[in-house]
């Protein structure tokens, strides 16, 4: 009995140690959280309930800030929708794109190393090249896709020049950029047990039905991350917006960074700023729930019940 | 083992030797932007005990400041009582940094500003006066180019800056058509008669022929700049307006302004003489005259120094100015960036009189005016022809006649203050503005519409809600 009750008190008290070795070693992470991260975002709330333009006091305005975006702003709405279509077609696009450039690279190919560069190139480019780039790409009147498709008899697209076109064609640039995406995946790839696939294929299964048997349920990890990392930076999206359309046509690639900016740095209403800067998270916010919450459903962990 | 330890202490060298590098390239920045208080003392040691100290704020590029700096060291030098310090600020927080500066109230003395942001300032009482600057002087700047709050002088431009219409010749030539005069303005029935002359199809029909095809335009007739600030100039020109004279009413939904804005676009839309722009960057006369797809377009003075100049000597472009095409008005609008004296300012007087010497054409000559990037400021230039003679006759500006007729003498005669010089808030306005006309040029939305959706909120920007 003596014996019985001794274990536990050790085992504990090695508990408490090691516990307390661990929360030692979280206080520089936890530090790094709360300064850069939880603090600011405090400030943030709490300067949206005021009024202020960046010169004198801030005056206290409650939920005045929010209830004019809801109300009165004339491009909330539009930035909001123009945001969330942005990411859910980039992020679609994004993943399908880099997932079979990754397939297509992990195959014994010819220049291997080379495609692979060459995907990979398009992400370290200075943005504002590349945009200019694409700008005359999609120019409408003399462009190089307009002269094509004018070769082929067909009309002048109007690309970013249309409120319609803007963020599909945004979008492609975006996917076109999308090296990151491919090289993770790709890592992921090479990860895929060999055996289960020496498995399938004994048991008689076909190329297809290894892919989607094998290959997808395993790399569900690695596409869960890149799902989630893909929704938050195109979600964040402000290149396209300051490099290439000032927001436009109309509202169309007003994104939510994009009028966050223009509220804070070109017309100084700083706490207004805020106050879209918080609803913006809570938006991001959302979004990253509803991922994790489905994630459950379709990511496969290898070790059945790692948590 | 040696490896491992040799690569390591290669890191480390690599460590020290970045720090070091970080340490360098931050020094200048601080005390850049604390006003270089090494500079600060020297002066303070060799100048005079009563030398009254002020401090210039500027944006811009290192490369920028240092051109400034050699401004400011020439004043520096040539009188006793002042002696200025330089504060540069980079572009894109230099409102941000003028905020937080107004709110300690540490403003410097004077400073650049924008020209959409001076009456915000000027509203919350952080601009001084400046009515007294040229008491005494031979010549004022002009009245069109002069900010006002409640009628009170708070800024002048630095520049004069004019917008008016460039043509290629050689495009009016080889359609054997009359080239635009320079003192006798088209009306727009001319203007698009003109246009549909010099409108070319691939097979080199013109839009007056029954087989032109306007899917397949390879030379435009016209460019109306619908950049948006530039929009104004219609709205005067139909004989409306964006804003009461007091600025203190939005006019744009009067029936003139509207008119005006569907016939800019309509010359897209309907009459096929002008490419399509989304009016979302300022690049009228580069993509226009300059990339020598355009017979005319509209443009600010200042191409004929920062665009027109280059691709006359490099690309042989045979190129013209005239007058704005008008719709019931000769009118055109003026603007230039503008130098401001900070209400904060413990020394207004020498601030001024820094301001006014550095505003000087002199100074500016051979950077700005002599390349025909900046027009001058003082009125003299426009009346006294021997000014202008010595402004003009130089071989960056199209020839002397002509550019008098459409320039000069238009600046002098037909130019109005843009709506900036005389109401707050025109950054937000003309940035709502342009979104609001998206669906205008596009045709998806008639100019009526547009505005008449958009018209509470654009009365809202102006009256600060």
């Amino acid at each position: 009995m003596i014996i019985l009750k001794r274990k536990p008190k050790i085992r504990n008290e090695l508990l408490r140690k090691e516990g307390r070795t661990a929360y030692l070693l979280l206080i520089p992470a936890f530090i790094g959280l709360v300064f850069i991260t939880y603090l600011p975002l405090c400030a943030v709330f709490g300067l949206s309930l005021f009024k202020w333009e960046g010169i004198g006091a801030p005056a206290w305005a409650g939920m005045a800030n929010y209830v004019r975006l809801f109300t009165k702003d004339p491009y909330f709405f539009d930035s909001i929708k123009a945001t969330v279509l942005y990411a859910l077609v980039t992020v679609a696009g994004g993943m399908v794109w880099s997932l079979v450039i990754a397939l297509l690279l992990n195959r014994k190919i010819p220049a291997r190393g080379f495609f692979r560069a060459v995907f990979y190139l398009p992400y370290v480019l200075p943005a504002m090249a590349v945009y200019l780039g694409w700008n005359w790409l999609y120019e409408t009147n003399y462009g190089l896709f307009n002269f094509l498709l004018s070769q082929i008899g067909v009309h002048k697209a109007m690309f970013i020049g249309s409120s319609k076109g803007v963020i599909p064609s945004l979008a492609v640039i975006a996917v076109w950029l999308s090296g990151n995406l491919i090289v993770i995946f790709l890592a992921g790839l090479q990860n895929v047990p060999r055996i289960y696939h020496e498995a399938a294929e004994i048991d008689g299964a076909n190329s297809w039905q290894r892919f989607w048997h094998v290959t997808i349920p395993s790399m569900s990890p690695i596409i869960f991350y890149n799902l989630l990392m893909s929704l938050i930076v195109n979600m964040q999206v402000v290149t396209p917006a300051l490099a290439l359309t000032n927001g436009g046509p109309g509202n169309s690639s007003c994104f939510m960074s994009y009028l966050m900016y223009l509220y804070a740095f070109r017309n100084s209403k700083i706490s207004y700023a805020c106050a879209i800067a918080f609803i913006f998270f809570i938006l991001i916010g959302i979004f990253t729930v509803i991922l994790f919450a489905t994630s459950k459903s379709w990511i496969f962990y290898e070790a059945g019940d790692d948590k | 083992m040696k490896i491992k330890k040799l690569l390591a202490l290669l890191l480390c060298a690599l460590m020290v030797a970045g720090l070091f590098a970080c340490s360098q390239a931050e020094t200048p920045a601080t005390e850049e932007a604390v006003g270089t208080e090494t500079g600060t003392q020297t002066a303070e040691e060799s100048a005079p005990a009563e030398k009254v100290q002020i401090t210039y704020s500027y944006w811009g590029m290192p490369d920028e400041a240092a051109s400034v700096q050699a401004a400011i060291d020439e004043f520096n030098a040539l009188q006793d009582g002042i002696e200025v310090t330089l504060m540069s600020i980079p572009n894109e927080e230099y409102t941000t940094k003028l905020n937080t500066l107004a709110t300690a109230g540490e403003l410097p003395d004077c400073g650049i500003m924008n020209e959409n942001g001076v009456l915000d300032f000027a509203n919350k009482g952080l601009l001084a006066d400046i009515s007294s600057m040229y008491e005494g002087a031979d010549s004022m700047p002009m009245d069109s180019i002069t900010f006002k709050s409640e009628g009170t002088p708070v800024a002048y431009s630095a520049a004069n800056e004019i917008l008016l219409m460039y043509y290629n010749k050689d495009m009016f030539d080889a359609a054997g058509v009359e080239y635009p005069s320079a003192s006798e303005p088209m009306s727009w029935d001319d203007f698009i008669a003109t246009a549909k002359l010099l409108t070319l199809d691939s097979n080199g029909n013109n839009a007056n022929s029954p087989d032109f095809d306007a899917d397949s335009i390879v030379q435009y007739g016209c460019v109306i700049d619908n950049w948006t600030w530039q929009l104004e100039v219609w709205a005067l020109s139909n004989g409306g307006s964006w804003f009461s004279a007091d600025g203190k009413t939005c006019t744009i939904n009067e029936a003139a302004a509207v008119e005006s804005i569907q016939k800019v676009a309509d010359l897209y839309l309907v009459e096929h003489v002008m490419p399509y722009y989304a009016g979302l960057a300022d690049e009228g006369i580069v993509r226009s005259i300059v990339a020598g797809n355009v017979a005319m377009a509209t443009g600010g003075a200042w191409n004929v120094g920062t665009c027109l100049a280059t691709a006359k000597d490099e690309q042989g472009l045979n190129y013209g100015v005239a007058r704005l095409p008008y719709m019931k008005n000769e009118v055109t609008i003026c603007t230039g960036g503008p130098q401001v004296v900070f209400s904060q300012s413990k020394h207004p007087a020498e601030a001024m009189e820094f301001i006014k010497w550095y505003n000087q054409e002199e100074n500016n000559w051979d950077s700005l005016i002599a390349t025909g990037i900046w027009m001058p400021i003082l009125e003299k230039y426009y009346t006294d022809e021997s000014m202008t003679h010595k402004w003009v006759d130089n071989p960056n500006f199209p020839d002397y006649d002509s550019y008098k007729a459409a320039v000069v003498d238009y600046a002098l005669e037909k130019a109005v203050s843009t709506c900036w010089y005389y109401t707050p808030h025109t950054n937000e306005f003309i940035t709502y503005l342009r979104s609001v006309l998206g669906p205008v040029w596009t045709g998806e939305q008639t100019a009526q519409q547009a505005i008449d959706d958009a018209y509470p909120a654009l009365n809202d920007i102006l009256l600060g809600n």
